[in-house]
């Protein structure tokens, strides 16, 4: 796993992946074999690390050493083009991962955040072509051909935003768990309307929460980086 | 101190600082805004293994077997444990209720809590716990353990489990045992309670009920642990990096310097984080079995049932009053859910508000087959405020007086006998007063407005402990000039590395800009606190204080150090108020507007005015009330935790069942400071991060009934209520 893992980064690090082949897969210890099952390589590439270090189960007289591979169905994969922060990657990814995963598992961008994990909450948020999306519950394989905006592909030059500028001056982040999200949410209501009122603020990103309830001040930052009068409030 | 009264009315004047009092930047505002700050479950570790929680799926039953064989063996799994491989002892879960850094009390409890229970007592209790290659195969391995439960019998509601011939969760019966392990209730009488009634012209009586609440932190727990040789490290969103470290060596095995915490940025305090949490030892135990490291994610729905919330409580009061309106005795009865397991007090907060002496409280923490109760931002207090001073408010319309008159006759002033480091409470209710306009928002008559759309104002005033007590910090200089400074903080959003950085910046007379924050991690910090009862600012920030003037006494004496040469000091004070109360102030005044044909409230203004001593950071000071104040609204208007009575079975887990506030239910929360300077914590800084969640239930119940003219008894007060009060 972690030498994947590892694997992946330098991927990342390469700034685009190579063109999928038909046997170029996310995990290069399947070898390219495409009939592979997942139970089955997840038993080959456990085996190897029980012999590496695990010890006992516990008082269980099994152990996954001495397992009977089971068969299991393939996990389906699909090669799709996806471009992050302006870099294109080129990838196979499991059609069970969502574009969450994706992000913070494959490629390393852990500023989104999951608080929920089913779409109540918005600190996954990304933009997907410029709009805001749960990205807990958008599939990686629904972003084939998209343009995705995360967090760390708001500053330009080694500058931030206007916006995230704003929310350090306005203390917008309490305990920032959901300021990624924040961000991305206004950040889109800028683009789409770049005076907005305090009513049309709040109305975005109302599937935002903020459980430390910074709300007023979190609306207080949007309208400054907007250049707009109001109030942090809902009327 | 003068100890005359009109000095502690006072407090000194604030004189204007360098540093202190100025609008500053959190120090780590960069990092928030740009995805930088790393939380939990942002490390990653060579090798890394994932891990799931089996929990159980009922409210009590007994686990006669459990196989997990079938789990094992499935391929990718790497551990598997349960309550037969490791029966660790987990914390203060158990029965250590506000004894909780307490390691006595801790030995003694007979009841006892494990990392995994058998019986098991709540929806949501671990049983199992398995580690695997990643998430998919952990999840699916959880699936393929099977669990023989012998259901017991269960109760929920904490009068009913009292009654004779109710369930019994634990042998003693259902009342938890006090640190003496007896069954009794927490009383505590003041003055002649009998006497008091018996000098009333009038007793009321009443009966107020307040819902569970969870803390709903948005990021669900997690714990990473591993482990080299003999020593652990572990990576879990806490509030007290190192209370955390003794409960999770005491519970290992291990000794204190074995244990290592890590905890860079957590996604959300709230409470009861200032020490282990059990997720910490399955994660411990799985890294160790499975000798790589172990990332142990709750999911939301886990986190929610598998932590705790504020206990939900039945506060049976009764109150005498004069002729005048003043108060001569009060009586609380309460009942407090605490789930199965008494992790904290189950206090009743309120009363001592009030100047009156006569007071008898019995107060019962009870067990139940709910989820776990525990401290939640001011353990004992929005839920106890709510009761008495919605009590207080219903008396002084009946004793034809207003509120706000009523409030000032009956709160708790200095006297000989009580004395503060400063009061200001009276004047916190009569600056609210004239910031709200009452009079022409307050209806002298309740409900009087013709609708549908009505409005009203209410309000609400206390008066919160702001303690002074051990904590630690080491600063050091170095040839270049450079402070660093080493505190056990972990800032849990309220701002604590800079607020300690400002204190360093102030005393040292350097600007802040100078200053580095060493934070987080018990292998590079000095004990502290912990970001718990709001005591980082006033504790860790006067230990940072005294170790900035032993730094400024080394260097008159030496001169700064030269070459690779530092200075370095520390310090570890332990002040003491001398038996005076050191408290914060607070009133809220609130406007509601009420749709009476749907039953929707919505609050259209909100006024809160509160002394904190001095403030080191405005900004972020505000922020906490503000942030606070809506958490309040929400605890008011909509959270609940809703279980079917049939089943056991938690029906509203998670944020849309709680109904948790959203961008547009939160109203502008204007907030005042009056400043003071009482001498004591540094600079005269009291405590800001749990006041501002007190006022909010109570205020705006009493806003309601001034609004329909119905006294709301129950929270939350949903719309559903409202309608059945007006029907």
């Amino acid at each position: 796993m972690g030498k994947k893992r590892t694997d992946l980064k330098d991927g990342v690090s390469r700034r685009a992946f190579p063109i999928p082949r038909s046997e170029d897969t996310l995990y290069e210890d399947e070898g390219g074999d495409r009939d592979l099952t997942r139970r089955g390589f997840l038993g080959g590439a456990g085996a190897a690390l029980v012999v590496a270090g695990a010890p006992k189960l516990g008082s269980s007289e099994h152990s996954s050493a001495g397992a009977v591979e089971q068969e299991a169905p393939a996990v389906p994969q699909t090669a799709i083009r996806i471009t992050v922060n302006g870099t294109e990657h080129q990838v196979n990814v499991e059609d069970r991962w969502t574009l969450n995963e994706f992000l913070r598992d494959h490629i390393g961008l852990t500023g989104s955040k999951i608080g929920c994990n089913r779409g109540e909450c918005g600190a996954c948020t990304v933009l997907v072509d410029g709009e805001p999306m749960f990205s807990c519950s958008t599939l990686a394989v629904w972003a084939d051909g998209r343009d995705i905006q995360t967090v760390e592909g708001l500053e330009s030059d080694g500058t931030v935003s206007p916006l995230q500028q704003a929310f350090m001056d306005y203390n917008a982040p309490q305990c920032g768990f959901c300021t990624s999200g924040q961000l991305m949410t206004a950040t889109a209501l800028l683009v789409d309307n770049p005076r907005p009122t305090s009513d049309e603020v709040r109305s975005a990103m109302v599937g935002n929460l903020c459980r430390c309830s910074n709300y007023n001040a979190i609306v207080e930052a949007v309208l400054a980086a907007a250049g707009t009068p109001g109030s942090g409030g809902a009327p | 101190m003068s100890s005359t009264r009109a000095a502690q009315q006072a407090g000194q004047q604030v004189a204007a600082m360098d540093t202190v009092g100025h609008d500053v930047p959190r120090i780590d505002a960069y990092e928030r805004v740009t995805g930088r700050a790393t939380y939990t479950r942002d490390v990653r570790l060579p090798g890394m293994l994932y891990a799931r929680v089996l929990r159980s799926p009922h409210p009590h039953a007994r686990i006669r077997s459990i196989d997990v064989s079938r789990a094992e063996a499935l391929p990718g799994v790497r551990a598997v444990v349960t309550h037969e491989t490791h029966q660790l002892i987990y914390s203060s879960g158990s029965i250590a209720g506000g004894q909780q850094y307490n390691d006595a009390a801790k030995d003694m409890t007979e009841h006892v809590r494990y990392m995994f229970d058998n019986p098991v007592r709540f929806v949501g209790q671990p049983v199992a716990a398995v580690a695997a290659v990643d998430r998919y195969v952990a999840e699916d391995a959880l699936q393929l353990i099977e669990v023989d439960y012998q259901e017991l019998p269960f109760v929920l509601d904490p009068e009913e489990a009292l009654e004779p011939g109710a369930p019994p969760i634990w042998p003693e019966g259902n009342l938890a045992l006090d640190r003496d392990n007896q069954p009794r209730p927490s009383s505590r009488t003041s003055g002649d309670p009998a006497a008091g009634f018996a000098a009333a012209d009038q007793v009321f009586e009443d009966r107020y009920t307040t819902a569970f609440v969870q803390d709903g932190q948005m990021e669900p727990r997690s714990a990473l642990a591993q482990w080299d040789g003999d020593k652990v490290t572990i990576y879990t969103p806490t509030q007290g990096i190192s209370n955390c470290r003794h409960d999770n060596a005491r519970d290992l095995g291990l000794d204190d310097h074995q244990v290592q915490i890590i905890c860079k940025y957590m996604g959300g305090g709230f409470g009861d984080k200032n020490g282990s949490y059990y997720f910490d030892l399955i994660a411990a135990v799985l890294a160790k079995e499975a000798g790589v490291p172990v990332l142990l994610e709750l999911t939301r729905k886990d986190d929610w049932l598998g932590t705790h919330g504020r206990w939900h409580t039945v506060q049976n009061l009764r109150v005498g009053v004069a002729q005048d309106g003043t108060v001569t005795a009060i009586g609380l009865e309460g009942y407090s859910g605490m789930g199965p397991y008494l992790r904290r007090s189950g206090g009743i907060a309120g009363i001592e508000a009030y100047a009156c002496p006569n007071v008898e409280r019995v107060i019962y923490p009870v067990h139940t087959n709910r989820m776990v109760s525990g401290n939640f931002r001011a353990p004992s207090d929005p839920q106890g405020y709510f009761a008495i001073q919605s009590m207080m408010d219903d008396i002084a319309y009946k004793v034809d007086m207003d509120p706000v008159d009523f409030a000032l006759k009956n709160v708790i002033r200095p006297t000989d006998e009580v004395r503060f480091t400063n009061y200001s409470l009276d004047e916190c209710i009569m600056r609210g007063r004239e910031l709200f306009d009452w009079e022409s928002r307050w209806r002298p008559v309740p409900g009087s407005d013709p609708g549908p759309i009505k409005r009203g104002a209410g309000m609400a005033f206390m008066a919160f402990r702001s303690g002074v007590g051990p904590s630690s910090a080491i600063v050091r200089v170095d040839a270049d000039e450079r402070y660093t400074l080493f505190v056990g903080v972990t800032d849990i959003g309220p701002g604590a590395k800079t607020t300690m950085a400002i204190i360093a910046a102030e005393e040292l007379g350097v600007p802040l800009s100078q200053v580095d924050v060493v934070w987080g991690d018990t292998d590079l910090c000095p004990y502290s606190v912990g970001e718990s009862g709001s005591r980082t600012t006033t504790m860790t920030g006067y230990a940072v204080v005294q170790a900035a003037i032993d730094l400024k006494r080394q260097i008159a004496e030496r001169g700064m150090p030269r070459g690779v040469d530092v200075l370095i000091a520390s310090a570890t004070p332990n002040p003491s108020t001398e038996g005076q109360r050191r408290m914060v102030f607070g009133a809220h005044f609130v406007e509601v507007e009420a749709d009476v044909q749907l039953g929707h409230v919505r609050i259209t203004k909100y006024v809160a005015v509160h002394e904190s001593g001095r403030i080191l950071n405005p900004r972020p000071a505000k922020d906490q009330i503000r942030g606070a104040a809506l958490q309040g609204l929400g605890q008011a208007l909509h959270e609940d935790l809703l279980y079917d009575a049939r089943s056991g079975h938690p029906l509203t887990a998670g944020y849309y069942g709680a109904r948790h506030l959203t961008y547009l239910d939160a109203p502008e929360i204007e907030v005042t400071f009056i400043e003071t300077d009482d001498g004591y914590g540094p600079y005269g800084a009291k405590t800001v991060g749990e006041a501002g969640i007190i006022l909010g239930p109570a205020a705006v119940a009493n806003a309601i009934f001034n609004t329909i003219g119905h006294r709301m008894k129950e929270l939350p007060i949903t719309r559903a209520r409202i309608l059945e009060a007006l029907a």
